[in-house]
């Protein structure tokens, strides 16, 4: 009898391959009316936790969690001992994003007492946990890439601006410096929307711009004629107007409090305004829209949303230009300034050997020179091996000794495990090559998809077994949230699928298909049911095959 | 006792392994030339080695077979190795027999500056460097291009490596053009050592992502109207995929090229303009070629400013391959294409298809297309203006009539993302991408029917254009 309810609590925790509320609650339900098989309801769970694909294990804890915090004794007691290693074993293989909520989660169990008005899990543990997080730097703020390298250029903006300062003081140079660092503080602490994002983007490339012609011809007159980056001069004037404040705080971020005690200055100042933080973007672009340097198309009906559009400064920045001389100095700033900022020791020592080879390859000639007669040093050569010391002795490949490196050198470890794991199981890795991408998907591919540091584990992911024959009839696809593009193609025999639209799941949904199996929840690439259950037909055909001729062989 | 999940399935065999020992002293190089009938098998015992620039594992065995290469110690390193026949190998005659010899003169010191400068471009703009590598005929530029593809990856960058040399399939089969991002290390034991792209299971190495492009002819001579056209189509997919992939844009692009030994032939001029143009190069890099270093610099005089033009010396290393030695090569990777290497069998499929109903088209040799031009009646050019689209088409493809044994018997068939429709494809066949590429082994001429390869097991995608190429080959 109890046999039965444990396989069938083993079926449908198999199911829980996504994030659902209804299996999870059924789950604790079934939990909470069992106790007498409660140990073995949690090596199941823990087993499961263990065993499932990277980016499934979450919603395994997740039920878990559920059913301490609802039925508490005695799963809670049976789990105490290894909630550490359950919790960071699910850690390691989350993205940030992920990761976060995690922490979120730790600190539900901190608050959490049992009916019984216990806490949830002993103190030690989670005690033990919160320093785990805490060293791997979590909670993080996660800001996208193209942000983050908005923010590396903002940072080898600000040396040059120090250095203008220091040499030529003006209260116009001063105030840009002061908006830099503000951008750069706003930019590290919030996520700004696309559009914000390239209109800063663009803005920033044209100070650059500026700044590096200005510097090589001093003199007014010889300014080039005027680039767009003059022409939203008068606007970052305004938007300094709004950021002096802080300036003479010491760079603090402005609080209201302190206010009244700097502000001393004559009284005909009308007080600043106080302007949270997001408002220096928005001022920010609002400045560019006003300059023309962004376009913004709206309807003229109230409540539309407006397009805005970049448009391009007709003369680009260009650092090969004539002022190479000037430019190189500068890489130089930029480069030593740089490498101080939150940058891993690796990328500091690179940054340090290239340095010394911007110096040596100035011009045309010197470069020549360098590449023929240079003799590498060991600090340049260790760039390439012992600067990165934990070489995989299966592979060869090698990582830097730092938590990021040896993060990734564990998941590394882990992946050859579970590939020759894979590979030595009979018949367990009959594979083919796949038809190529169209130019379409493949300018849209991001290659970290391949590799074993890729938090959906996708490409490692087995068909399950008992997927081998699919039934036709209910089965579709719902379009992935985000997608606009309705038509798709069966990967097997090309064939176009037009997504209809399902009443019963309220969903676009592509008929008579599954998700290719091993594939991401949002991934577009779908199979005819048919087409499967035929090319999966052909393929044990053929594993028949090739074992008989094994067999011919020995 | 063996650990669950690591037993590697490979049985090295210790004694073997330490009957011959090499050591390669500090930035020496291993020359050695295998034959295709050898397996040669070998393990890093000690110190740092590596092939073009991929670093070898130590104490793991590893094999190699029909190949001509270098094995470089960047530190004093030591290895085993021994040679077994390979019983399958079908070519007895005409094979070499292995050899080596260790130099210490070798033009590593010149990449490893050139690799340090590139770095320091992808720090100095917003944008990675565009190099373009040129040179003469085995002069190295592939060996170089997986060199700086694979320190590139070692300083953390993953740039995209584009092959616009049709003689060799580079992540794909001859007669093709590619570009994929770098993102992984080569596999140096898969042929011409790039390794494996995508497949429907697990491999032991992360594959790698190409778009790949028609071309159909191993020389780009054949047809160059059509060579260039791909070539300018790949750099249109190669640049909207940085503008759309920073990390890869950070990292830049490496072009490998066909050989091209000076400007004299105006032909080759036009050609390196294009790939400048398109691919928006901004670095050049010469293989010991002085004089081709001359004529580029003074080509690309007015644009001194945004190119550098970069000579590097010829590598003692590189040897002449022979028409035969070039050709087992090339079926050997279309055999890997099909059956991948032995880390990563792959399975293809056979099936028989009905040649009815196939829109089957062909490569167009530029000579063949003259001198049917030539024949043309006079005053034929009416007829050329009336039916623009497809005659577009005429001197790139053209439809394969009377498909049969004659003409598709053991050969390769493209198949090409576009959908056929009852109209002529016109320009869009030029501008699609290959899906992939099956084997034709056999027509039954009486019936109507082929025996045809496919890389998965599955349906046939009979509805796309298939483009027939000159590229014969034999299961
Ligand atoms: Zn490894
Ligand atoms: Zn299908």
């Amino acid at each position: 009898m109890s046999n039965d309810l444990i396989r069938q609590y083993e079926t449908k925790l198999n199911q829980l391959t996504f994030n659902s509320r209804p299996i999870i609650d059924e789950l604790t339900i079934v939990a909470k009316d069992n106790p007498i098989i409660a140990d073995q309801i949690v090596d199941l769970i823990k087993n499961r936790i263990y065993k499932a694909v990277p980016d499934q294990k979450l919603f395994i804890l997740y039920l878990l969690d559920s059913i301490c915090k609802t039925v508490g004794n005695p799963y809670n007691i049976f789990i105490a001992d290894e909630v550490y290693d359950l919790y960071t074993h699910v850690f390691q293989f989350l993205n940030d994003t992920l990761r976060n909520k995690m922490v979120n989660l730790l600190n539900t169990w901190k608050e959490m007492k049992t009916i019984s008005n216990d806490p949830l899990f002993p103190e030690e543990e989670l005690a033990k946990i919160e320093e785990f997080i805490k060293k791997a730097g979590y909670p993080k703020n996660i800001i996208p890439e193209a942000q983050q390298l908005l923010i590396n250029d903002i940072t080898q903006i600000i040396p040059i601006f120090e250095n203008k300062i220091k040499t030529n003081p003006t209260p116009k140079l001063q105030e840009r410096y002061t908006a830099l660092g503000q951008l750069k503080t706003m930019l590290s602490n919030q996520v700004i929307t696309p559009a914000e994002l390239a209109a800063v983007q663009n803005h920033l490339h044209n100070i650059k711009q500026q700044e590096l012609r200005n510097s090589n011809t001093p003199t007014p007159a010889a300014t080039p004629a005027p680039t767009p980056a003059q022409v939203t001069q008068p606007p970052i004037q305004v938007q300094v107007a709004q950021v002096v404040e802080p300036q003479r705080q010491a760079s603090l971020p402005p609080k209201p409090q302190s206010r009244p005690q700097t502000n001393s200055g004559p009284p005909s100042l009308p007080p600043v305004p106080q302007i949270p933080k997001i408002n220096i973007a928005i001022g920010l672009f609002n400045d560019l829209l006003l300059s023309g340097l962004v376009k913004k198309d709206q309807e003229p009906i109230p409540g539309s949303k407006p397009t805005y559009s970049l448009v391009f400064p007709e003369t680009k920045y260009s650092p090969m230009s004539n002022n190479e001389e000037v430019s190189i100095s500068q890489l130089e700033d930029i480069l030593l300034a740089s490498s101080g900022v939150a940058r891993s020791e690796y990328e500091k020592l690179k940054f340090g050997e290239i340095l010394t080879i911007s110096k040596k390859t100035k011009t045309n000639d010197q470069l020549q020179q360098f590449i023929n007669s240079n003799k590498p040093s060991s600090s340049m050569i260790n760039l390439l091996y012992e600067d990165k010391p934990k070489k995989c002795p299966t592979c060869g490949k090698r990582f830097t000794d730092d938590t990021d490196g040896l993060t990734k050198h564990r998941l590394h470890f882990d992946w050859h495990f579970r590939i020759n794991k894979k590979i030595s199981t009979k018949g367990g890795n009959i594979q083919s090559r796949n038809w190529y991408l169209d130019d379409y998907d493949w300018v849209h591919f991001k290659d970290e998809n391949l590799l074993e540091f890729s938090t959906t584990e996708t490409i490692m992911a087995t068909p399950e077994v008992e997927m081998n024959v699919t039934q036709p009839g209910s089965q579709y696809v719902v379009v992935p949230p985000n997608d606009t593009n309705m038509i798709n193609r069966c990967v097997i025999c090309r064939e176009q699928v037009k997504a209809t639209y399902n009443d019963e799941v309220g969903e676009w949904c592509w008929l008579d298909c599954i998700r290719v199996p091993g594939e991401p929840k949002n991934s577009r690439k779908i199979v005819h049911i048919s087409c499967f259950n035929e090319s999966n037909k052909k393929r044990s055909a053929e594993t028949e095959l090739n074992t008989n001729v094994k067999r011919e062989k020995l | 006792m063996s650990l669950p999940g690591f037993e590697s399935g490979i049985i090295i065999d210790e004694q073997q392994i330490q009957k011959h020992i090499i050591t390669i002293p500090i930035g020496s190089e291993w020359r050695i030339e295998i034959p295709f009938k050898s397996f040669f098998k070998f393990k890093v015992i000690s110190g740092i080695a590596e092939i073009n620039g991929t670093e070898l594992p130590n104490n793991t065995e590893l094999q190699l077979s029909g190949t001509k290469l270098a094995i470089y110690s960047p530190k004093t390193s030591q290895i085993g190795y021994f040679l077994v026949d390979n019983k399958d190998s079908i070519y007895d005659n005409g094979d070499n027999e292995f050899s080596e010899y260790l130099s210490n003169e070798t033009n590593m010191s010149s990449i490893i500056n050139l690799s340090m400068f590139i770095e320091s471009r992808r720090q100095l703009n917003k944008s990675g460097p565009r190099i373009l590598i040129v040179g003469g005929k085995f002069s190295g530029k592939s060996s170089l291009a997986k060199i700086l593809s694979s320190y590139s990856l070692k300083l953390n960058n993953s740039p995209i490596l584009v092959n616009l040399n049709p003689r060799d399939g580079v992540f794909s089969l001859p007669g093709s053009l590619t570009a994929t991002p770098i993102s992984d290390s080569f596999d140096i034991e898969a042929f011409n050592g790039y390794g494996l792209t995508t497949t429907t299971g697990t491999s032991r190495q992360n594959p790698k992502q190409p778009i790949v492009k028609n071309y159909g002819f191993t020389n780009y001579k054949d047809n160059l109207d059509l060579y260039k056209y791909q070539v300018s189509r790949l750099a249109v997919s190669v640049l909207s995929r940085l503008e759309n992939d920073p990390s890869v844009n950070k990292s830049g692009i490496i072009i490998d090229t066909p050989p091209i030994n000076n400007l004299k032939n105006k032909d080759d001029v036009s050609l390196i303009e294009t790939i400048i143009t398109d691919f928006q190069i901004d670095i050049v890099v010469v293989i010991g070629n002085e004089k081709l270093t001359l004529d580029l610099k003074n080509k690309f005089k007015h644009k001194k400013d945004s190119i550098n033009i970069i000579k590097i010396n010829k590598s003692q290393g590189c040897v002449e391959l022979s028409d035969r030695f070039i050709r087992m090569a090339q079926e050997q990777s279309i055999k890997e294409y099909f059956h991948g290497t032995y880390k990563n069998r792959l399975s293809p499929f056979k099936i028989d298809i009905d040649l009815e109903g196939l829109k089957l088209y062909k490569f167009v040799l530029t000579k063949d297309f003259l001198s049917t031009m030539s024949f043309l009646p006079a005053g034929d050019e009416e007829t050329e203006n009336t039916n623009n689209e497809e005659n577009i088409l005429d001197k790139y493809y053209q439809i394969l009539e009377d498909p049969s044994s004659s003409n598709l018997e053991n050969s390769l068939i493209t198949i090409t993302h576009l959908e056929a429709t009852n109209n002529s494809p016109g320009k869009d066949l030029l501008d699609t991408s290959v899906l992939g590429f099956v084997h034709i082994s056999k027509v039954d001429d009486e019936k109507k029917k082929i025996k045809v390869l496919l890389p998965f097991p599955g349906v046939f995608p009979k509805n796309n254009y298939l483009i027939s190429t000159n590229i014969g080959y034999s299961e």
